[in-house]
């Protein structure tokens, strides 16, 4: 079955855990656009979610750095400051992603027993539809130099879609990350709003195959190297046209 | 080349290691906020990366070789149990 949804959100930890220093009204914003995506998540009733998120050392530390990995179980957990989560997993379509992947040319590592990184639960504690769906999470390297190309990043996307299209169940693709941001760097006070706006033009305008020429230095440099899981989700979605319920600058 | 997310050069790992601890590992954390000191030796950091944690010295802890993120976190993870008064959860 084609997917029945696609998004693309932040997974901004003060949106959970807001410190004095962040705008109160701000966040609330971003409160109610995910309200909007869960909305729209009950609206399709897909009966499962594909999170691709980027891990944020937390799953994985040195001791293995997967460029691309599924998890592949009956449920996952984690915690996040005081929050402490499980979800379902939907175990067969998760090992049906893994196995035709590889097959596909996809050097997917794959993992049963991991810490679930604060990207995945973030959104999904926003967005999460009633009654709750199982996930798949999926993980692509953004962290940790040298991580999977732009172009590896869409052409896993457009195998991804592949395969779903192929299952009878109804699947939502959830991308998390960005946009421009540079924790722990001298430039965590200054996002590169431009790019993000020209980015967000494109893929108003259906273009999100032209990510397939970012660059990895442009994407570091841009404080966007969380975008490699929008990428992935534009390799499925092709060149539908997005809508962009919220961007807000902070 | 990066420039805000490189490589982590294995001289870097056990400076890492006790970054993602301090961010991950809330036992680890617990112990090193009650004697900073011994959970540092036990980590089996040398006096230089000691200093350089101890005092959240950034510039210093990424000559090292730690990675931005992970000092990053650390550092807020320090802060957030600090003074867990200073954040509001939704």
């Amino acid at each position: 079955m084609p997917l029945v949804a696609a998004f693309a959100c932040p997974h901004t930890p003060q949106l959970l855990v807001r410190p004095e220093t962040e705008d109160r009204d701000m966040v609330l914003r971003v409160h109610a656009a995910y309200g909007e995506v869960k909305r729209l998540l009950e609206a399709t009733r897909p009966d499962v979610i594909c999170v691709v998120a980027g891990d944020h050392v937390e799953g994985f530390f040195l001791t293995s750095v997967p460029a691309l990995a599924v998890y592949v179980g009956a449920s996952v957990s984690g915690k996040f400051d005081r929050y402490r989560y499980t979800f379902d997993v939907h175990e067969p379509l998760a090992r049906t992603v893994l196995e035709q992947g590889i097959e596909r040319g996809f050097d997917l590592t794959y993992s049963q027993d991991l810490a679930l990184d604060y990207a995945f639960f973030v959104p999904l504690h926003f967005t999460m539809p009633e009654p709750r769906v199982p996930i798949i999470p999926l993980f692509v390297n953004v962290y940790l130099p040298p991580q999977p190309t732009p172009a590896r990043c869409y052409a896993w996307g457009q195998a991804l879609r592949g395969i779903l299209d192929a299952r009878p169940e109804r699947v939502a693709l959830m991308a998390s990350g960005g946009l421009s941001h540079f924790p722990g760097t001298d430039q965590y006070g200054s996002p590169d709003y431009e790019w993000d706006r020209q980015m967000l033009d494109r893929l108003v305008a259906g273009r999100g195959s032209e990510t397939v020429t970012l660059t990895a230095e442009e994407l570091d440099k841009a404080g966007n190297v969380e975008f490699r899981t929008w990428i992935t989700l534009l390799g499925a979605v092709g060149p539908a046209k997005a809508h962009v319920i919220c961007y807000v600058p902070s | 080349m990066s420039i805000h997310y490189t490589f982590p050069p294995a001289s870097g790992y056990p400076l890492n290691r006790c970054l993602y601890q301090l961010k991950s590992d809330d036992a680890f954390r617990e112990r090193y906020l009650k004697d900073p000191e011994a959970a540092l030796r036990e980590a089996g950091l040398d006096p230089e990366r000691i200093a350089a944690l101890r005092a959240l010295d950034r510039d210093k802890l990424l000559a090292l070789g730690a990675h931005a993120y992970l000092v990053f976190m650390a550092s807020l993870r320090l802060k957030m149990a600090t003074a867990p008064q200073a954040f509001e959860r939704f």
